[in-house]
């Protein structure tokens, strides 16, 4: 995930986090639908605690509508997005926005590109005129593209390049797939961020930005109807094209263990594995996420237990799944202590995968993955910004926003079995690939 | 230099008339009604109710914090309340781990330089397990030697690691060239060296010192009846024997004169880090209001005048900003950005460029209108949640701040005026007496570097520690 600004957004695992989901039902959480004519779904939720809302739009392409040079063309688009447009020429967006009292973001991933204003209620009508200006009429300054093309290589040497876990994690991704595009990372290559043409820009943004192609949420100080007068009177005009061709490649079964090294001036070392599991609305989501919190969530996880606290080999131990479309990964990061040989720090989690995998995790266990998806769950839900974005997301990945009341019957119904069973599944070291930072310091590079 | 820049003359008129429906709709920002009392033996407790979301929110400070370290021993508050969970007179770290994430709850402690902080979160229905587990690590840890060895282990490799990020460390660097021996310069987290030092004697002795009811307010916040609440709260910690301590004072540091700079080497970047300022306010300051507002203008916000020269303009970055530390004593205040290799001068320059600028022409009516209805309007979401609310109730209270702080916000800054502005600029925002810190590769940027300071200091990154005490 890339994203605008940098002090905004924790996204990554928003759709792992509602396991257990309890009794909000439909009628303490009421969410009210509308598809436009032109196929822009808007989904609203009202509350009136503060006087701000949340509104997010998400646009179902992301860096796996990419091909080799043109990488990163999604998130330079998000970029451009507020660059200027007919009505709103570059700089206006963000000075107008801000004088009225509103911020905004947007951020990128492999699927999606969601785009996110916070604004008083004042601001409502502003809001609308401005979305669907740059929806529809987006300029293509050649000194805006100039000027945003060295602040994306700037985020990249930021987030990539001077960051250890930023630069194994894209090695990581370009390793473990071989023919689907989640190969490439979604902020681009650095020689395509530099070669991007003007044409490769305007067709993407005919091929991303119908409203078809897009869900609006908007949480917070409103009512669906003003919502969706404003949507008839600003976003229901714009004309629907053709949305993005779909993205046929299928990854390959990976059929061997795959290593890569990184080798670089560096303090500690840094371990990334991945292993593949299906897309988001696999019905294997709720046991995957149960096992992860088991073995990976709290300092109770079974290895925080055995890397941090009893072989004390490790700093920190995690796991992550992004949202996805297509078959994806579970990435795992562990951060070794200095001088501690990375594959000591592997093979114990191999062993804890496979304690998994030989007997079924404890009831408590169980009920306590539940506990924490409970809880959660409420963090989750407890901020407009927080609501809109899960509801987005689980309409959007999961194809209906209404799953997400499902969810807690989806993980209650997870049993000890579908957690070995996911385990033994999804864990083998055939379908793992495994990174590896490993520090040199300048004497050594000298030496060779 | 491009379009932007010219464009804003050309849009004068139509961003006059969009900026005058801004201020249209007026908002009244309250803080949810809560109460204060304080327990025999001493403990201050702050009550707010807030219904909605079965969650409740514990935010305890001990008033001392990282800045009552002694010399050598950085870190040594910061681990102190690392170690309230690793284990207490009821449980082993190991059950207290799986009793707090059986209920899906979290826990935190720390220590910045004015206050060590303690925090809990869970859910309603869990009241009395979390209070139970919460007042466990707060009134009864133990030290255990083995957990003490461990966090102090881990700790210098969190340090090491940092460094491997330079965005992690340039304050850590910046705070200690600053403010050399003050206690302010030294890294809250402690550092390679100092760490080590750290004996479990020492944070025994830290926690019985300062860790006692008359040191410490505790702001609970949630879904909870009051009354039961103050019953539970009565049994939890009323028990807690009251003991006298004299709250550390911390003096103020005068602003560095003339103009220095420390280049810390890290020959891999390829990108330069740099933070350039001097000693900013006190958080009782009774200009920061104005100040709020000037920042949030000058590098507060994503059209401030750096970002603006620094990222829209010229894209030499992907973000500029600038801040004040607000703290018990005048905290830091920088300027903040980062720009690939070769165009560290022309950035630096640029950002420097914007302060004089400042200085110079002050802000505009415009910018004024703006930036009011910026910060009005953006405030709602930081008082959404418990757990934000736990938190600034508690943190006011150690401030010496009262409800009006939230109450009398958009007042105060409505009545921000140009001329308050003028003079907010002259005495808060430095202009010739100036810190350098840049993290970079040194053999690519220090002929660049050189000219911002005739004294200069320099060090690899590799180098254990931040900046060495007694620089002032």
């Amino acid at each position: 995930m890339k994203t605008r600004l940098m002090s905004r957004a924790a996204f990554a695992v928003m759709a792992a986090v509602l396991l257990g989901a309890p009794v909000w039902g439909q009628a303490e959480f009421p969410v009210a639908a509308k598809t436009l004519k032109n196929g822009m779904k808007v989904l609203v939720q009202t509350d009136h605690s503060i006087p701000n809302v949340a509104l997010y739009i998400f646009y179902r392409v992301g860096s796996r509508n990419e091909g080799p040079g043109t990488t990163g063309l999604s998130h330079f688009f998000e970029h451009m997005m507020f660059n200027g447009a007919k009505k709103y020429g570059p700089g206006d967006l963000d000075k107008v926005m801000e004088a009225n009292g509103g911020s905004n973001n947007a951020y990128t991933t492999r699927d999606v590109t969601v785009y996110q204003d916070w604004f008083p209620r004042s601001a409502l009508p502003l809001i609308y005129d401005i979305e669907a200006d740059r929806i529809q009429n987006l300029s293509f300054d050649p000194q805006k593209i100039k000027s945003e093309r060295e602040v994306v290589a700037s985020e990249r040497r930021l987030r990539t390049d001077n960051d250890n876990s930023g630069l194994l994690d894209e090695q990581l991704w370009a390793t473990a797939y071989i023919a689907h595009p989640y190969q490439w990372p979604v902020v681009g290559w650095m020689s395509d961020i530099e070669h991007w043409t003007m044409e490769q820009l305007k067709h993407h943004f005919e091929m991303g930005y119908s409203p078809n192609n897009a869900t609006m949420v908007v949480a917070g100080d409103v009512s669906p109807e003003e919502i969706f007068q404003l949507c008839e009177k600003y976003i229901e005009p714009i004309p629907t094209h053709a949305p993005p061709p779909p993205v046929t490649t299928l990854e390959p079964e990976q059929l061997g263990e795959r290593r890569l090294i990184v080798r670089k001036p560096s303090q500690l070392p840094l371990v990334l594995v991945a292993y593949h599991i299906p897309q988001t609305n696999n019905p294997d989501f709720y046991a995957l996420n149960v096992l992860r919190t088991v073995l990976f969530q709290g300092e109770s996880s079974r290895m925080y237990q055995r890397l941090v606290d009893k072989d004390q080999i490790a700093l920190d131990v995690s796991s992550s799944v992004e949202p996805a479309f297509d078959p994806t990964i579970v990435e795992i990061a562990i951060q070794p202590k200095q001088g501690v040989d990375p594959q000591k720090c592997e093979k114990a989690m191999y062993e804890e995968f496979e304690n998994a995998k030989n007997a079924a995790i404890s009831d408590t266990e169980l009920e306590k993955a539940k506990n924490i998806r409970l809880a959660e769950f409420y963090r989750e839900m407890r901020t407009i910004n927080g609501r809109a974005n899960t509801i987005g997301t689980y309409e959007v990945f999961f194809g209906d926003y209404k799953k997400l009341f499902d969810a807690a019957k989806n993980y209650s119904a997870v049993t000890k079995e579908d957690v070995q069973r996911v385990a033994k599944t999804y864990f083998g070291a055939n379908n793992r690939t495994v990174s590896t930072l490993i520090p040199e310091n300048s004497e050594e590079k000298a030496k060779q | 230099m491009n379009r932007a820049r010219q464009g804003l003359h050309v849009l004068a008129l139509t961003m006059a008339a969009l900026l005058a429906v801004s201020s249209a709709a007026a908002q009244t920002l309250h803080m949810p009604p809560h109460e204060k009392y304080v327990l025999k033996n001493g403990l201050t407790v702050l009550l707010l109710e807030k219904h909605g979301v079965p969650l409740i929110n514990l935010y305890a400070i001990v008033k001392t914090g990282a800045a009552a370290d002694p010399a050598g021993q950085d870190g040594l508050a910061s681990v102190t309340a690392g170690l309230l969970r690793k284990g207490t007179k009821a449980r082993t770290a190991q059950q207290f781990a799986a009793d707090l994430d059986y209920i899906g709850g979290a826990f935190e402690a720390d220590a910045g330089a004015d206050f060590s902080s303690v925090s809990a979160e869970f859910l309603t229905k869990d009241l009395a397990r979390g209070l139970e587990l919460f007042s466990d690590a707060l009134l009864h840890p133990t030290f255990p030697q083995s957990e003490v060895e461990k966090l102090l282990a881990q700790s210098v490799d969190s340090v090491r690691g940092a460094k491997d990020d330079p965005q992690q460390v340039l304050g850590l660097y910046y705070y200690g060239y600053l403010y050399g021996t003050h206690p302010y310069g030294r890294p809250s987290g402690g550092d390679e060296v100092s760490l080590q030092r750290i004996k479990r004697d020492a944070i025994a002795k830290f926690y019985e010192t300062n860790y006692a009811p008359g040191n410490t307010l505790l702001a609970v916040a949630g879904e909870f009846n009051g009354a039961e609440m103050r019953k539970k709260l009565e049994d939890v910690f009323g028990g807690w024997p009251a003991r006298a301590v004299a709250a550390p004072p911390i003096a103020p540091d005068p602003p560095a004169k003339g103009k220095r700079l420390l280049l810390v080497d890290k020959d891999d970047a390829t990108q330069t880090y740099f933070v350039f300022g001097n000693v900013g306010i006190a958080r009782n300051d009774p200009d920061r209001v104005a100040i709020r507002v000037v920042n949030t203008i000058f590098g507060g916000r994503f059209t401030s005048d750096l970002n603006e020269a620094l990222r829209v303009e010229s894209g030499y970055t992907y973000g500029a900003s600038s801040f004040f530390d607000a703290r018990k004593a005048p905290g830091p205040f920088g300027i903040f950005s980062f720009t690939k290799n070769e165009t560290t001068g022309p950035a630096i320059d640029l950002a420097v460029q914007v302060l004089q600028k400042l200085h110079k022409n002050g802000v505009t009516d415009e910018q004024l209108k703006s930036a009011k209805s910026y910060i009005k309007g953006q405030y709602p979401p930081n008082i959404e949640t418990s757990r934000q609310l736990a938190q600034i109730i508690a943190t006011h209270e150690f401030y010496g701040l009262g409800d009006d702080e939230i109450n009398q916000l958009e007042a105060r800054v409505d009545a921000v005026t140009p001329e308050m502005a003028k003079q907010v600029i002259q005495k808060h925002f430095p202009s010739e007496n100036l810190v350098f810190v840049l993290i970079g590769k040194a053999s690519a940027i220090r002929a660049a570097a050189e000219k911002y300071a005739e004294k200069r200091d320099a060090r690899p990154i590799s180098e254990p520690g931040f900046w060495p005490p007694g620089t002032k």
